[in-house]
């Protein structure tokens, strides 16, 4: 980073500027002035934390996608049905249990295995042929969403909050001065808090993983260069199983997730493998980092969209797309090769 | 016919075809390359030898633009041509042919000479076809003929034998009006017929076509070249006429003898 | 990147393919026979058939058509070419006459049909241009976010695009003194635009420029080296693709009389794969074959369906693993299985014969 301040003064400069005038919108007090100007400030804070929240979600998701497609070269386009599938069985082992825990582990387990299966009976047999597979995968997605239809149907579900997580927790960010000036802190929901940390951990622990364990080294070799990693003598097919399964996984307990802040219903699978595709464009694939990045940047942008500009909000997030293949098309956290 | 570049020949720098001063490239921390200066005359037969490693195909790489070099300058016949992208070089007479084969393996013979030719011509994207006695259409026919593929001008190439790929890959070097071309270990697994032919080939081009030879086979190299350049980790370390390195004792125990598996 | 059998390169000077006389004449029976089925087809078959199955097909095998050329001539796949034709179908709507008069300008055809096929071109080639520069493997991606864009603004866009509603009373015109709404004519009409298609694709890949865009399929690296703008090549192939999306796009809104942001879903972006990946991706009859076929499952399945016992609403899990078995069976699509069984048949001919011939040599 200090050589990126010593190559660009100027836009360093910027960024700290612009990060410092961020930093005090948060935690000001806001004059009514800017109340006029800006809209409330609770409007403010609750579409930022969205924004982070649905950033966390959108990471979870992303980062299996992106790791699949990093080290195995393959589109995954039933990213988003495994999404679906693990949120369906998650509420009804929630419901079964009444464990929210329970519902999390069941959907990753299972959605994991689902994952072992495609990779060894299918995606195996056709190494190099990045078409094809992903031609497999859109088939597949395909199936899946329509058994998804055929046995939970139409209908909206929503996974339910456990009761250690539901009501709202005191954020140290104040909201608006009371007449005897005392302040108003925000108030936010315990369940999204808790996302938002346990997407952190996540991320924490995979990077961890690629950057402190063998396997993870394994991992980041092939991504760099897969023909380096079959030379190595490792069981390379064992290798691109745990790693399709622990995507796949991943996506499974993303749904639950999602499930319970948001809701599942037939066209879900899409609209979140879309929004993954974006977060992987902008962010660069192959990179755990830039997934990160990517869904904070995207995560916000529809946020920030559908409060401020409902009708247009996902043309901001398509525009953010637009910018950076026009300017970086290898994607924000990318390495220039 | 093709556009032969209409630069004619720039009388600074006493008329080199291929200068390189001070010329490196970093991958990282390693330096493939450093402080290469070399110049080879239009129409001179140069062989660039050395050891895996030395840094040769990095040389042909920077010469063609498939990356920029990290340091000093190229210029083609007067030129300075270190920032041009690939496009520009060839279009001012520059070839190359690969170590392995880079061809179009889903045409025939005949498309892939065919392409070869227009790629340096105007016209590129015409959406008409060609008649038979179009003029580029001529001049496919006769490099396929130079290089000895006639009977099979219009078989897949993907159904070639590997000698008659290797064949393949120089007509393509050989299309347009080249001026100077780089081959990239030519004679790579051919038999000892087809390395007559390759000799054959390259003593018979015209003499106005300069080259340089990347080689390992030394009987091949130093029989069709009149200057060898001898390379050891990225630097040039010798140069001279092709008698003088053959009997030089620190290339025999560099080269030869040592380092050269 | 092709899956399968790249289309076969009958070369620049293949003595089949020589002048433009000698070609015609050495058309195979099958092919007048064909076209003569084609062209008398109104005098066999009933307006159901001749419009809601035979022109429906010649559209979407169009659309199809317009992504195998980039697919299988240039290896790129991309999902954008059903968002252009939706587009197209969307600006006849526009700048045309339909039932929505707050928003349509009710310019005449002749004006809003070729403007709409100008801008919806534009569009697909800068949707070209955003994508070339990455490696093939992302044209998928990119151009699926870009096809689910179009899609979310057609229906988030009231305005321009009216919402979930859509347009609706969209009648083809009369000209030349032909109503193109009734049903012989706007068969012949798709028909007619599809022949034109598909000639206009097989003339193009065999000219320099469908040449050149095969060497970028081939090895890009090289076609540099030889002095060729790759991504330039590849955003022209886009253009070219792109005009024909746009016709079928026009012929389409006229077709269905009505325009919606479903039309350019995500489901029937990927639709369009399917039928020009099962049809086959290696000739570009593949497409249209490919589109009669899904025009026909798509029509009749939910009878077939509950003939054997299954809810007649299962017909996406129909596609879904016929798309499975064709991809993991048979990649080249079903015209791949139509050459493997001609190849197997001519070579069951030859040992035949080569056995006559062994066991007529007696004395």
């Amino acid at each position: 980073m200090s050589s990126f301040v010593a190559r660009r003064p100027l836009a360093s400069l910027l960024i700290l500027i612009a990060g410092a005038l961020f930093l005090w919108l948060v935690f000001a007090v806001w004059t009514p002035g800017m109340e006029a100007a800006f809209g409330r400030k609770r409007v403010f804070l609750s579409a930022l934390f969205n924004g982070i929240t649905l950033g966390a979600l959108y990471f979870l998701v992303a980062s299996g996608f992106t790791l699949i497609f990093g080290l195995m070269r393959n589109v995954n386009l039933a990213h988003g049905s495994l999404y679906l599938l693990g949120g369906y069985l998650g509420f009804s082992v929630g419901s079964a249990t009444g464990s929210w825990v329970a519902a999390l582990l069941a959907s990753f387990v299972v959605v994991a295995l689902a994952g072992i299966l495609m990779q060894v009976l299918l995606f195996r047999w056709m190494e190099g042929q990045d078409l094809r597979q992903t031609l497999v995968t859109i088939g597949l997605s395909i199936v899946l969403a329509d058994l998804l239809l055929w046995g939970y149907g139409g209908d909206t579900f929503q996974v339910e909050t456990p009761a250690w997580l539901s009501g709202p927790v005191q954020l140290p960010f104040a909201v608006a001065l009371r007449s005897n000036g005392e302040a108003v802190m925000m108030t936010y929901p315990a369940l999204r808090l808790a996302i938002f940390l346990g997407a952190v951990v996540v991320g924490v622990l995979m990077w961890l993983a690629l950057n402190r364990t063998r396997v993870g080294m394994l991992v980041r070799a092939g991504v760099d260069d897969r023909d380096m990693l079959s030379a190595t003598g490792v069981r390379v097919q064992l290798v691109f199983v745990m790693v399709f399964a622990f995507g796949a996984g991943l996506a499974g307990l993303a749904g639950v997730v999602g499930g319970t802040f948001q809701s599942l219903q037939p066209g879900e699978d899409t609209k979140i493998l879309l929004s993954s595709l974006v977060v992987v464009i902008v962010g660069g694939m192959g990179s755990i980092p830039g997934a990160a990045v990517g869904a904070l940047i995207v995560g916000l942008a529809e946020q920030f969209g559908s409060v401020y500009m409902p009708t247009y909000a996902v043309m901001l997030t398509f525009l953010i797309m637009v910018a950076v293949l026009a300017v970086r098309p290898q994607g924000l956290a990318a390495v220039r090769r | 016919m093709s556009a032969g570049p209409a630069l004619g020949l720039r009388s600074s720098n006493a008329g080199n075809a291929l200068e390189l001063r001070g010329v490196g490239r970093l991958f990282g921390a390693l330096a493939a390359l450093s402080d290469i200066t070399l110049s080879v005359r239009p129409g001179e037969r140069r062989a660039v030898l050395g050891s895996n490693g030395a840094g040769k195909t990095t040389l042909f790489n920077c010469i063609t633009g498939d990356f920029p070099p990290s340091s000093g300058v190229i210029r083609f016949f007067g030129e300075d041509v270190t920032a041009f992208p690939p496009q520009e070089r060839i279009r001012r007479g520059l070839r190359r042919t690969y170590q392995i084969s880079s061809l179009f393996t889903g045409l025939t013979v005949f498309d892939n000479v065919y392409l070869a030719c227009r790629g340096v011509s105007r016209n590129r994207f015409s959406l008409l076809r060609p008649r038979r006695d179009e003029a580029l259409m001529q001049a496919a026919e006769s490099l396929v003929e130079a290089v000895h593929l006639a009977p099979v001008r219009d078989r897949l190439v993907g159904e070639l034998a590997y000698g008659q790929q290797r064949q393949l890959e120089i007509a393509l070097a050989l299309s347009g009006a080249p001026r100077f071309i780089l081959f990239d270990e030519p004679a790579a697994g051919l038999s000892p017929t087809e390395r007559r032919d390759l000799v054959h080939i390259l003593t018979s081009l015209p003499s106005h076509i300069g080259y340089i030879i990347i080689e390992h086979d030394m009987d091949v190299a130093l029989r069709v070249v009149e200057s060898v350049t001898m390379m050891h980790n990225g630097r040039i370390f010798k140069e001279g006429r092709p008698e003088e390195i053959e009997t030089d004792p620190e290339v025999q125990e560099l080269y030869l003898g040592g380092a050269h598996g | 990147m092709a899956v399968g059998t790249s289309p076969a390169p009958l070369g620049l000077t293949d003595p089949r393919t020589g002048d433009a006389a000698g070609a015609i004449a050495r058309l195979g029976v099958s092919f007048w026979v064909f076209s003569a089925v084609l062209i008398l087809m109104p005098l066999i078959a009933s307006p159901f058939w001749l419009v809601q199955i035979f022109a429906y097909a010649a559209i979407l095998g169009m659309i199809a058509l317009s992504l195998m050329f980039l697919a299988g001539y240039g290896g790129i796949v991309s999902l954008v070419q059903m968002t252009v034709a939706g587009l197209a179908g969307y600006l006849v709507a526009i700048l045309g006459d339909s039932a929505i008069t707050q928003i349509s300008l009710t310019w005449p055809w002749w004006v809003a049909v070729p403007i709409a096929i100008l801008i919806a071109t534009l569009f697909g080639t800068i949707s070209g241009a955003l994508s070339v520069r990455t490696e093939g493997i992302y044209t998928i991606m990119i151009t699926l976010a870009i096809a689910s864009a179009f899609y979310y603004l057609t229906l988030q866009n009231y305005t321009i695009f009216n919402g979930f509603s859509g347009f609706n009373g969209i009648v083809p015109p009369r000209f030349l003194g032909v109503d193109w709404r009734g049903t012989n004519a706007f068969y012949y009409l798709a028909l007619g635009c599809a022949a034109l298609a598909y000639w206009a694709v097989v003339y193009v890949s065999r000219a320099p420029f469908g040449l050149a865009l095969q060497g970028t399929r081939d090895n890009p690296r090289r076609m540099a080296a030889l002095g060729f703008n790759v991504a330039a090549h590849r955003i022209a192939a886009y253009s070219f693709a792109s005009v024909i999306a746009a016709v079928a796009g026009v012929l389409l809104v006229w077709f269905q009389g009505q325009m919606s942001p479903g039309t350019a879903g995500v489901g029937p972006v990927v639709d369009i794969l399917i039928i020009a990946v099962v049809g086959g991706l290696g000739r570009p009859i593949g497409p249209f074959i490919g589109a009669l076929v899904y025009v026909l499952l798509r029509t009749f399945s939910l009878d077939a369906l509950e003939a054997i016992g299954l809810d007649g609403k299962r017909f996406q899990l129909v596609i879904g693993l016929g798309f499975l078995l064709i991809v993991l069976f048979s990649p080249g699509g079903l015209i791949g299985i139509y050459e493997r069984l001609r190849e197997r048949h001519r070579r069951s001919q030859d040992t035949r014969a080569a056995t006559m011939n062994a066991a007529g040599r007696g004395p």
